[in-house]
């Protein structure tokens, strides 16, 4: 009895330095989205608040406005700013890890979209075309992968894994190569 | 499937009752306070075949008059300017929508996250969500992006239901014999766990640009209705898990819920019933599908080809 009760404390204190770990190891990252979302609604106050409508023209300027102020505000931009090398290395990790395991495959025939996508060269700053398919995303991934805010969504476009702005279609930043 | 004895005979006497509708378009006998509907998938392409399912549905609603119309996503193809929701989405469907049919719209790989705006879809700017009709609860999903959070909130949802029939929608198929995508089988571990544990009964999704029927798998019976604008023809490859499918022309579903009982009906573009039958509500017994069964002729009804 004893001993499972240190057994029990032993698990919890080591599963609770694994999160500092993990969370310490995210920070940089963490931090990156936070700016990124703070300067999303900032800008948002200067175009008109997106309501359910039935004119899709006011979605289309609204979207558009929107991207356009963020595009500039984020001029300079590049790959990597969000996605540094080290956040990299530890998406990496967890990406290779749930490839080698059972459900790998799994996971490889939900994000290869059998509908034919244009070749994109991928640019932050730059919009994911509305008139292409979203390939759909892993749930055993995204249930692995750092929690994002709803303002932005992981997304698998080729073989990078991708930051993306869900109110604008922005890319935000992406790690090439990221799917083994 | 078996199915008991006494079940079959009360099956028969249904289907015996209904034979005379049959022959006529559509074969759905409406009821007082039933639950109507009818549902479409991989739509919005903006070309003839689909303006050509819109016209079959405007005339089916004129024998059964469904009240609204689920989406199982692929709503507009190619771009979302204000130029393709007219002519993928408000002309098309003008005669319904100008007649007061709310659309309940799901978001498929096609279509843009921003359409969850767009007032007709009835999304109210939720990319997930759920609502109620009579003794029907209806929990739309987002299976591009099946985030933990959205899982989270289905299980509560369905755990605080009270419906009596849990249905859900979504764009990509749990099962599907589609040679082309095929069944989304991740999703599958995600969901199907809280669809068997909280009690769903019917679930509706599309991506494959066909119709198919599965037999009940864990108790729960799978449409995929991904053929009312777009269409692979011959894409079906009968598996184990199919009950009927169709992958021949455009198509669209009539359904109709009283009590415990939901009637289907699969509508091809030139108005022949491609399949049809009936599902019993029951938390006991396994569901049955009991397909009603025609000659190849009887007016412009016919055999389906693939069933």
């Amino acid at each position: 009895m004893r001993l499972l009760y240190w057994l029990s404390i032993l698990t919890i204190a080591a599963s609770a330095f694994a999160g500092e770990l993990q969370s310490k190891e995210f920070k940089p990252f963490a931090d990156g989205v936070r700016k990124y979302v703070e300067l999303q609604k900032y800008l948002e106050g200067s175009v008109s608040a997106q309501k359910s409508t039935n004119a899709s023209e006011q979605i289309a300027d609204r979207q558009q406005q929107l991207t356009g102020l963020l595009a500039n505000a984020r001029r300079g931009a590049h790959q990597g700013e969000i996605f540094t090398d080290e956040v990299a290395e530890q998406f990496h990790k967890i990406i290779r890890k749930a490839f080698k395991e059972p459900g790998g495959r799994a996971i490889r025939k939900t994000i290869e979209e059998r509908d034919p996508v244009k070749h994109i060269v991928l640019k932050v700053n730059e919009v994911y075309p509305d008139n292409q398919p979203r390939t759909t995303m892993s749930p055993t991934l995204l249930n692995r992968l750092p929690v994002l805010p709803q303002e932005l969504a992981y997304r698998i476009i080729g073989r990078a894994l991708v930051l993306q702005d869900t109110k604008t279609n922005l890319i935000v930043d992406f790690i090439p190569n990221a799917i083994p | 499937m078996q199915i008991p004895r006494r079940h079959f005979i009360s099956y028969m006497a249904l289907a015996a009752m209904r034979l005379p509708l049959y022959g006529q378009e559509p074969i759905l006998p409406p009821k007082p306070a039933s639950v109507r509907f009818a549902v479409i998938g991989d739509m919005g392409t903006g070309e003839l075949p689909q303006y050509e399912i819109a016209e079959k549905m405007n005339t089916s609603r004129e024998a059964f008059h469904f009240d609204f119309v689920i989406t199982v996503g692929d709503n507009i193809y190619g771009g979302q300017t204000p130029d393709d929701y007219r002519k993928k989405f408000e002309l098309p469907y003008k005669g319904l929508l100008d007649a007061g049919v709310p659309f309940y719209g799901s978001l498929g790989n096609h279509d843009s996250p921003t359409e969850r705006f767009y007032k007709p879809f009835n999304m109210n700017g939720q990319q997930y969500y759920t609502y109620k009709k009579g003794n029907v609860q209806f929990f739309v999903l987002d299976s591009n992006y099946m985030k933990p959070e959205q899982l989270s909130w289905l299980g509560k949802e369905l755990h605080n239901s009270a419906a009596d029939w849990k249905i859900c929608y979504f764009h990509h198929p749990l099962y599907s014999s589609g040679s082309f995508h095929g069944a989304s089988t991740e999703l599958r571990l995600s969901l199907e766990p809280l669809f068997v544990k909280y009690g769903v009964q019917v679930v509706f999704a599309g991506h494959e640009h066909l119709y198919e029927r599965t037999k009940p798998q864990n108790g729960i019976t799978y449409f995929t209705e991904g053929a009312a604008g777009e269409l692979r023809k011959g894409d079906l490859k009968k598996t184990d898990v199919t009950a009927a499918g169709y992958d021949q022309d455009r198509s669209f579903m009539l359904i109709e819920i009283l009590g415990d009982e939901l009637i289907f009906q699969t509508i091809s573009r030139t108005g022949k019933t491609v399949d049809s039958g009936a599902i019993e509500r029951s938390a006991k017994i396994s569901r049955a599908v009991i397909p009603l069964r025609f000659p190849t002729t009887v007016g412009r009804c016919e055999q389906p080809a693939l069933v």
